[in-house]
Formats: C-alpha cells, sequence, structure tokens
C-alpha cells in the first residue's frame, strides 16, 4: 500500500486490505465526518454493493490504531455507549489475517 | 515507494517488516547475550501447495503502523511472562518465492525451557493476530487471501463468488 493522502476537512479515511482491498479494487474511501461507528457498514455498502455480506461481516475495525466495536444495526444503545469517528480519524477494516 | 524496512522496538524486543530477504543470523544476533543460555529460532517459509493444489508465489501484505503496534505488543507481554532476555520477530512483505522464510522469531533466555515455550507462544499470537495478509498465486487461476483462523480455502481476490 501506497502513503495515503490526508482526508479533506471534514473527512475521514478509510483503508481497505487484503480481500477488503480486492472487493473494492481500492486502498481506501475518504467518507464525511462525524459518523457513528455503527452506520459505517452502511455507508460502505452503499459506495460498494455487496461488501457488507461478503467482506465485513468476517472483519473487524481500527480508529486511529485502536479496535472498537461495531454494534449491531439494530441494537437500541449503540448510538450511546459506542465511537464516533471524527474528521481526520483513520478507519481500517482488517479482514482475519494470515502472517507467518 | 514504500520504505524496504520499518521497525519498532524497546527494552528486549525489536520487531520489524521488510520487503528484503531474512537473515537468520542477523535476528539471532539481536537476541543474543551474555546471561542467556539458550537462543531458540523459528524459521517460517513459504510451502508449495495449499490442500494438494501447487502454489506459484505468495504475497504479503501489511497495514504496517498497526502491524508493528501488535508485534511489539506481542513481544514485550511474552518477554516479561517468560523471564525473557530479549525477543525480536521479523516478518517479509511483498513476493516470497516458495520455500523462502516469511517470518523470523527469535528469543533468548537464561535457560531454555521457557525460550522453548516463549517461542511457540510468540508464533502463534502473531500468526493469529498480527495484521499481515498472505495471498497464495496458483499456477493457471486467480489467488486466494488466506485466513489464519480457519484453515479452509480463502477468499478469491475478485470477491464475486467466493466460499468463505
Amino acid at each position: 500500500m501506497g502513503a495515503i493522502p490526508k482526508p479533506p476537512q471534514g473527512q475521514f479515511n478509510v483503508l481497505y486490505f487484503a480481500s477488503a482491498n480486492s472487493f473494492t479494487s481500492k486502498e481506501y474511501d475518504t467518507l464525511p465526518a462525524p459518523l457513528p461507528i455503527g452506520k459505517l457498514f452502511d455507508a460502505l455498502e452503499e459506495k460498494h454493493s455487496g461488501i457488507k455480506d461478503k467482506i465485513l461481516s468476517s472483519c473487524l475495525v481500527t480508529v486511529n490504531l485502536n479496535y472498537v466495536d461495531v454494534p449491531n444495526d439494530n441494537s437500541e444503545d449503540a448510538s450511546e455507549s459506542s465511537v464516533v469517528i471524527q474528521a481526520g480519524d483513520e478507519v481500517a477494516i482488517i479482514p482475519p489475517v494470515s502472517s507467518g | 515507494m514504500e520504505p524496504c524496512l520499518t521497525e519498532s522496538s524497546e527494552e528486549g524486543c525489536y520487531v520489524a517488516l521488510t520487503h528484503k530477504h531474512l537473515h537468520a543470523q542477523d535476528i539471532m544476533d539481536r537476541v543474543r547475550s551474555p546471561q542467556a543460555g539458550a537462543i531458540v529460532l523459528f524459521a517460517g517459509t513459504t510451502r508449495d501447495n495449499f490442500a494438494g493444489k501447487q502454489v506459484k508465489e505468495l504475497q504479503y501484505s501489511a497495514y504496517i503502523p498497526m502491524a508493528l503496534k501488535t508485534m511489539l505488543s506481542i513481544c514485550t507481554d511474552i518477554r516479561v511472562r517468560h523471564g525473557l532476555k530479549s525477543i525480536a520477530m521479523m516478518h517479509r512483505l511483498g513476493t516470497v518465492p516458495i520455500g523462502e522464510e516469511s517470518i523470523l522469531i527469535a528469543v533468548s533466555a537464561p535457560h531454555r525451557q521457557a525460550a522453548w515455550r516463549a517461542g511457540e507462544e510468540a508464533l502463534e499470537n502473531c500468526k493469529k493476530h498480527v495484521e499481515v495478509w498472505k495471498r497464495e498465486e496458483f499456477e493457471g487461476e486467480e489467488g486466494v487471501w488466506r485466513a489464519n483462523r480457519d484453515g479452509l480455502p480463502g477468499q478469491k481476490t475478485t470477491g464475486k463468488d467466493e466460499e468463505i
């Protein structure tokens, strides 16, 4: 992966690796902030139809190099306790790893 | 252009990702200590088949800052818990031809038992958590992204009609 440019003001980057990179044919997308983490997968599904079931369902998510919980679509209290992605954050989709 | 080597370290721990060949002697020298009675070295090499299918070569990619952070955290944890003098972990990225080293782990300890155990645990934790991905390239068909957690065939790189 080459150098990823800083996102424009008011936006954040989502980085794609391995199967997520192959599916989107991109290294990253730029999305408007703020965005509650629970809305992230839907926002990506709008850009890449089918990604939610085929890729994201088996992936973890990091924000600024820390893993975060992604609440289910229909969990009631998701919005109160969970992360809100801010402008300038670096979000990454982490498929199942295969180092070694 | 990506840097050829990125590394991170703290007391008694060294981790690195590199596009160059890995050298067993170099990583052993990183953990060598007069207080150690043993160095255990693990070298993972690229295998020529998956479930009987011929693999041509492997491609490794990484989320570099995240992988370094995770590697360092694994190493610092294991160093303390097993009373190691030192631990080092290096992973190769890019194209790795069959039969070459893709990962090296070296640990040094006052006594061999701790070194054996720590070396194995370091590798298992690395395979479980470090943000590096391997794509197996086959002769005459498209590559697949491997997933360590299941040992099952990986996802086709197009992602359109894969079996998980």
